[in-house]
Formats: structure tokens, sequence, C-alpha cells
């Protein structure tokens, strides 16, 4: 077993905190932990988040490899949408949007008394100002699919029209995450201290941590904490370490060794945010061993998916059905799950006129925890059925120059899963800047170019469900499960974030009991 | 030690300034030959850090890439980052730009002066703190042991010494967390900083100093130990023993002061070991220093933030390497 020294450095870590239950074992009775009871205002929140001294950007519209960055941003600044949860594109800055009959102009409506921490008022002009300087960023193009920076306009005081390219029906969805609003003509060396129009305002940063105070005048809505202090940790374990020694509140993101740890002590919180993270196999659908759709279809009846939940996710996870997207409301719940048939696999591989005699390579990296383990553990699950996989580990940066979007069979991962949409466009129709497996299939593209340019909900729900099917029976996908987020807490914090992936930022709605 | 006959009674009355003026002058000359080869060293080592990240797979670009970014994003990325200029050519701007304080830029956009202001003096308050301590304890404990050769202490010193000096930092620091942290929630376990960027409370520093110290002292304290069996057997400890003179006192005035050398050697190559050792204790405890930036800028590729990183620990070494020089010429010139 080749381990690097992080993780052993973690595993360390993990014993020492397998050693703390045996010892703190029977602790306080859990108070109420949900988001029972009447929120009470006041008091600091201690937040942990994941991040690293040498990757910290404080720009909202760079490139935030730090969650612990984006953590402060999300809170200082609003985006124009948010994720939400019976619905996944909700307002913030914007508090309606409306769409032209041909789905392609869009009109955002600021929403009312939205003012900067400088108490000055947030104008058309700012937004458009704001997401034409997120355009103009290297991944401005991926960030804003399909939306040049003249096709940003403001219409009056309160209106921003968006135009695409391209019908889209999901066009809010993608101003969720990065769309950051800031006051018209900030220079790029105030951009640490500019003024946002967030929940909280900046008191200080320094070296990844900071403290934010609460926002008396936020459009959203009162908010209950005095304060959030955020600390920067470079490994979970640290943070995991500091959670149970209670110097912090809640541990964002802490991942699942330290959720473990955690379930044995009744005086924390582990809140499961479930389809946070995908860690779909991906086979090469234009050419190699996995060109036959028989082969793919054997492939994904080959895999054990409980198994894989169990052990690659020590069970902080669900199993998938093969379509990337799983948190979407529109999700194909219908669709039957697809479970492993050794049997029926052979005879496909046979059928296909597949090389048993072959060695397979199914490269992965250790990017996040976990990865390589699915690797290894399907490779272990594929000899059963007589093919052979080896498993080829790659360091990052070369993973990304060498096999991503061009390899024949390779394990990468999906942090945002709320949208069947968003994978198709971004990774799966004919031509699409990531499509990683290199898939082109006419029924799917008509499929979806039917979902996108569909406003009517039942006809649009019935193109999702086409859509999901095709996906489903031969896309380049094997999506076994999704990893839960998992965040810890002290029992006294409430309304703490549900939703997967980014959506473990939104802190505005927690209150302490006292 | 050649001519030990009595000096002229001219030379007795000699100004004693010319003379010492003299010395300092021929200090301040070694001092800066001295400082000269360190420099050139430190720039040789510069161009081997610029070099190995050159050959590393992957480059800023890619290490810091989003995934939508594309080819023309990562291309317009990669010129941005000047890596599309040979590797030579950055070095040589990088360098040219270092006597000014410019440390250059991150991958991420960042000032690496600015990423390495509030880490740097966290690092050094780690590492000075754990190497007076470990000074402190070597000495104690080598003296001590040196007391009664072979007796109980001096066995019980050697065993317990060489048993720390092998502990790896992590093991260390694991130990610490789950006795001083974990179990009985005496220390906290991590470190949580204020606005200034430094620890909030003096009681953080606590259990990554002893991660750093335990090893190093363990290390220190056979060398001061050795050192002062060496002495043991020279004539003039040898004749003061024989004197009659105390064992503190023997040991203190007659053997240390010919053992300094010695120690101030191995100290001063301690300091290499706790900078270094402070990447994983740093990262353990989540101390806010430069030992987890550099852990960072490696995985990034980011050569600026390396380069800084590796200057700023060169500088301090070097400083501390001439420490020990001068105690050593102090010493051996005392005696020459």
């Amino acid at each position: 077993m080749d381990w690097n020294r992080r993780q052993v450095l973690w595993a360390g870590g993990g014993m020492g905190a397998a050693a703390l239950l045996a010892a703190c074992g029977g602790g306080k009775d859990a108070a109420s932990s949900g988001s029972g009871g009447t929120p009470q205002k006041g008091g600091t929140l201690r937040v942990g988040a994941l991040g690293r001294a040498s990757a910290i950007t404080r720009d909202p519209h760079g490139n935030q490899g730090n969650e612990s960055d984006y953590l402060v941003i999300a809170l200082v600044y609003d985006t124009l949408t948010a994720p939400g949860l019976k619905q996944n594109t909700v307002g913030r800055l914007a508090s309606a949007w409306k769409p032209s009959a041909d789905l392609k102009t869009w009109r955002f409506t600021i929403a009312k008394g939205a003012t900067f921490h400088d108490g000055s008022p947030v104008t058309a002009e700012d937004v458009v100002w704001s997401l034409r300087r997120l355009r103009n960023t290297p991944a401005g193009a991926a960030r804003l699919p399909g939306i040049t920076a003249d096709h940003i306009t403001a219409d009056g005081k309160d209106t921003v029209v968006l135009v695409s390219d391209f019908a889209n029906a999901e066009l809010p969805m993608i101003t969720r995450l990065s769309t950051f609003i800031l006051k018209k003509d900030t220079p790029d060396k105030d951009i640490a201290k500019a003024p946002g129009t967030g929940p909280f305002k900046l008191d200080w940063y320094r070296g990844g941590n900071a403290r934010l105070l609460r926002n008396e005048h936020w459009h959203g809505g009162p908010v209950p904490l005095d304060a959030i202090e955020v600390t920067m940790f470079e490994s979970p374990q640290a943070m995991a370490n500091a959670m149970l020694s209670g110097q912090i509140d809640l541990a964002s993101n802490a991942g699942a060794v330290a959720a473990r740890t955690a379930d044995a002590r009744k005086d924390i919180q582990v809140i499961r945010r479930p389809n946070d993270m995908a860690m779909p196999l991906v086979m090469r659908t234009s050419g190699g061993p996995f060109a036959d759709a028989r082969v793919r279809e054997a492939m994904k009846l080959i895999v054990d998916r409980e198994a894989m939940v169990k052990q690659v996710l020590s069970g902080y996870g669900t199993v998938a059905n093969d379509i990337l997207g799983t948190g979407d409301p529109g999700y194909a719940k219908n669709i039957p799950q697809r479970t492993r048939d050794l049997a029926k696999a052979k005879q496909l591989l046979t059928d296909a006129g597949f090389d048993f005699g072959k060695t397979y390579q199914l490269v992965t990296t250790e990017d996040i925890a976990g990865l390589a383990e699915s690797a290894t553990l399907f490779a272990a699950q594929a000899r059963e059925a007589g093919v052979k996989v080896e498993v080829v580990k790659q360091e990052s940066g070369t993973f990304y120059d060498k096999t991503w979007l061009k390899g024949d069979f390779y394990t990468n991962y999906w942090g945002t899963n709320d949208s069947v949409v968003f994978f198709a466009s971004k990774t799966m129709t004919t031509g699409s800047g990531q499509n990683e497996a290199g898939w082109s299939d006419k029924d799917f593209d008509a499929a979806y170019h039917k979902a996108i340019a569909t406003g009517a909900p039942e006809a649009r729900t019935a193109a999702l469900r086409d859509l999901q099917q095709i996906e489903h029976d031969r896309s380049g996908y094997l999506l076994w499960g999704m990893a839960d987020g998992i965040d810890l807490a002290a029992p006294k914090v409430h309304r703490l974030p549900q939703l997967p992936g980014y959506g473990r930022v939104q802190l505005e709605n927690v209150w302490l009991s006292r | 030690m050649t001519d030990t006959t009595a000096p002229p009674a001219e030379a007795a009355a000699r100004p004693v300034t010319a003379s010492a003026a003299r010395r300092a002058g021929t200090l301040a000359a070694r001092v800066a030959a001295v400082l000269a080869k360190r420099l050139v060293m430190l720039l040789v080592l510069l161009a081997v850090v610029f070099a190995a990240i050159e050959l590393l797979p992957g480059d800023a670009a890619s290490a810091t890439s989003e995934r939508g970014e594309g080819t023309a994003g990562l291309a317009a990325r990669r010129h941005l980052l000047g890596l599309d200029r040979p590797v030579w050519e950055r070095f040589r701007d990088w360098i040219t730009a270092l006597p000014t304080g410019d440390l250059g830029t991150s991958a991420r956009g960042q000032h690496v002066t600015d990423l390495l202001a509030a880490p740097l003096p966290n690092t050094l308050l780690l590492g000075g703190t754990a190497f007076v301590l470990t000074v402190l304890g070597a000495l104690a404990l080598g003296i001590w042991a040196a007391a009664r050769p072979r007796g109980a202490v001096d066995r019980i010193v050697d065993l317990t010494s060489t048993a720390a000096f092998a502990l790896p930092e992590f093991v260390v620091s694991i130990g610490l967390l789950l006795v001083l942290s974990l179990w009985t929630g005496w220390l906290p376990a991590a470190t949580v900083t204020g606005a200034d960027g430094a620890p909030a409370t003096w009681t953080m520093l606590v259990m990554p100093v002893l991660a750093l110290a335990v090893p190093q002292t363990g290390w220190n304290t056979r060398i001061v130990r050795a050192a002062l069996a060496d002495q043991a057997a020279a004539p003039h400890v040898e004749a003061a023993r024989l004197d009659g003179l105390s064992t503190s006192r023997v040991l203190l005035r007659h053997a240390l002061p010919g053992a300094w050398p010695a120690i101030a050697t191995g100290v001063a190559t301690s300091t290499g070991m706790l900078l270094g050792g402070a990447v994983v204790v740093e990262t353990l405890f989540n101390y806010p220093g430069i030992g987890t930036v550099l852990a960072g800028a490696v995985a990034d590729r980011d050569t600026p933030v390396i380069a800084g990183v590796v200057a700023c620990a060169a500088a301090v070494i070097t400083v501390v390497l001439l420490l020990a020089d001068l105690v050593r010429a102090r010493t051996l010139g005392a005696r020459s």
C-alpha cells in the first residue's frame, strides 16, 4: 500500500482520535440538534474550515482553492441566486427573474433595500460591472456559459439583463455560486476590503482566518449571530481535534473519518448533507475498450455499489444509479436501480468480444479522500467477473495534464450535484467543454435540447426523464454512489446548513442556544 | 601554544585598543568572508529549488487551475505566471528582485511577502522557543549526566536521549495531543489566531514547541555529554580535578569552555532540523507558520512561494551558523 506522508499523519491523528473515544465515551446527552426552538439572537459562532495558507485567495471572482476563503467570501458578498432546498435555485441578491419566450433573455430584479456594507444602495450598474468582471476571469466562460460580457446590461436602476447565446431554461442556476456582487469600479488592489452586501461584514482577515460581524441591514432579513470567527485548518484531522477539544463550534466539511470519531461522542452533532460528492468512473466512449455500449453496461453491472458505499465512504453515503445530478428535484427516482449481476455482465462482455486476457488500467488520484480506494475496490470486484483491472495512481497535476478528458478509464469527482442538466451540458452533450468520456449520442443531445428549451413544467419533466434514461443506459459514467457532506457541530448550534456542496456555507440563519 | 615565553615588556605596554581594533578588523573580515560564502551557497540553493520544481510533474498553472478553464485559459494563465519563459529567466528575474525585498507573486496572485508576513514571525517564535528550550535542556541534562560518568543518571540520560532523538516529530506530536489535550483537556488541541495573526493564547505554543524540542534535546544532550567526556580527558581538566576542585566547578569552569565549539556546532545543525520539523508539527497543530505555507506551495508547484520560504529559512540558518562560527572562533581563538 502506498501511503504518502500526509495520509500517515492523518491516520496517526485518526488513531489518536479513536483512542480518545475510549476515554470520552458516555458524555452528556445531546441537546436538541435540528432546527427546533425559537431562534435566539446573539453569540459568536466559531467555525473551522479547510484551507491551505499557500492557496489563500481574497478575490471573490478568483479561483478559490480554500473552503475557508469561499466561506468568508460567501458570507460577506451575495450572489444573484443561491442553492435552495425545495427548488435548486432560490433568490439572493436578485429577488426575481423572468425569461423571454425563447429562454435566451433573462431579466433579474435586484432585491428591494439591498445595500452595501458602507450604506450605499446596490444598483444594476454594480451588478453588471461585477458580472462582467467575473466573465473576464480566465475561468469566466465556464462560470457564465453562453453569456458574453457585452450581453450583460443594466435596464434602469434595479434590473439586469443577461442574454444567452442559446435557449437556457436553467440560466438562473449558473448564477448561484460565483456571481458575487461588488461595487462598480472597485480597483483590484482594494478587492480584499471591498464592501459586500452579504449577511456579515468583514471585521478582520489574516492568514486565512477571519472575524465577521452581523450586517444589521441585510436585505435578506434579520441575522441571529453577532459574529462568526473562521479558523482555517490545513488538515481535517487537526480540525476534528479542535472540535473534540471544544475550540470550535462547527467543523465544516470534516469528512467521514472525523464523523466516525464523533459518532461515539454524544456531545457532538454529526450533520450529514446527502449528495455532496460524486466520484464516478469514466469510460471513454469514443474509442478504446469501452467504446462498445455493452462493455460499459457490463462494468456498471460488475460494481457492487453497496460494498463501495460501505467501504470507500465508511457508510457515509448513498448508492447511485449511473445518473449524475442526484440532488436535482427532477432526478428520476423511478428509473430502476441497477444492481450487481455478474452473469449478465459476462454475457454482455462475451457478446461484445471483450478481451479477457488483457489488463485494463484504471487511472486515479488521491485528490479527495476515498477516490483511490474506490478504484482499488472496483478492481477487486472486476476480478470476480474475470476482468483484470490495474489501478494506476497519478499525481494531481499529471492527471489533469495527461489523463483527464483523454484517458480510457479513470476516476474523477464532482462537487455540485443538484442538477441533471448541469452535468448534461458540461460533460455529456456532443462537444461540451468537459466531456470526460468523449460521449456523443444524438438521442441524448436531442433530449437535452428539449429539456432546456422547454419552460412548461410537465413537458420539461418528461424531457428530463428521457435524458436520464439514456444517460443511465449508455453514457460513459459509472456512478456507484454519492458521498455525504459531513459537518460536526456543538449541540448549541441550530439551523445548520443541510445542502450539499457549496450550500455548506449558508450560515446566515444559524443561531446558538444558551 | 608553541611560544609560551613571557611577552617583552614593550609589547605589554602597547595600547590595548590597537590590538583590539586589529582583532575586530580581522573578525569583521572573517565574518564578511563567511557571509559571502553563505550567500553564494544560498544562490546555488535557490537555483536548485527552481530547477527541482521544474522537474516535478505538472506546473503552477495546472495545479491551481479551475476545471472549467480549458486549454486556452490554461495557456493564458501560464503566460500570466510567466511559466512559458525558460526557468533560468524566471530565476534571474526573481533573484534580481530579491535584494529589494520583492519575493514575487504566488500562482494565485498574492504577494509572497504578504503570504509570509504573518507566518514567518510565528515560525520564528515557535522555532526560537524550541531552540532555547533545546539548548537549556541539553546543557542541563548533558552536564548532569557528565557529573558522574557511568552513574545511574548518566545511564538514564543516555537511554532517554537516544530514544527521544529516535522519535519522529509526528509521533511525539500525537502522543502530546492525546495526553495533554484530548484525554486531560489541559491544553488546546489546535492553534487559533487573533486579528494580529499570532496564536490567541500562549498555551497553544506548548505542544508544538515540545514536539520540536524533545527530539532535538535528545540529540544535543548526547553532543554535550560527549563533548564534556572529551574535555574530561584534557590535561587542564585533569589538573583541575587533581587540584581537588568540586565536580561542578571542574565541569562548568574548566571542561565546558573547551566543549563550546562542539556544542555550538551541534545546536546550530539543530536549527535546520527544527525548521524542517516545523512543516510536520505546524500541520498537526494547525500552527500558522511557514511550514504549512511550504507544504501547500509544493503541492501547487508555486515556485516563488517555495523559494521565498527557502530564502527566509536559509537566512535564519545562516545567522545561527554564523553565531556558531563566532563561538568557535572565540573559543579556539582565545587559545591560539
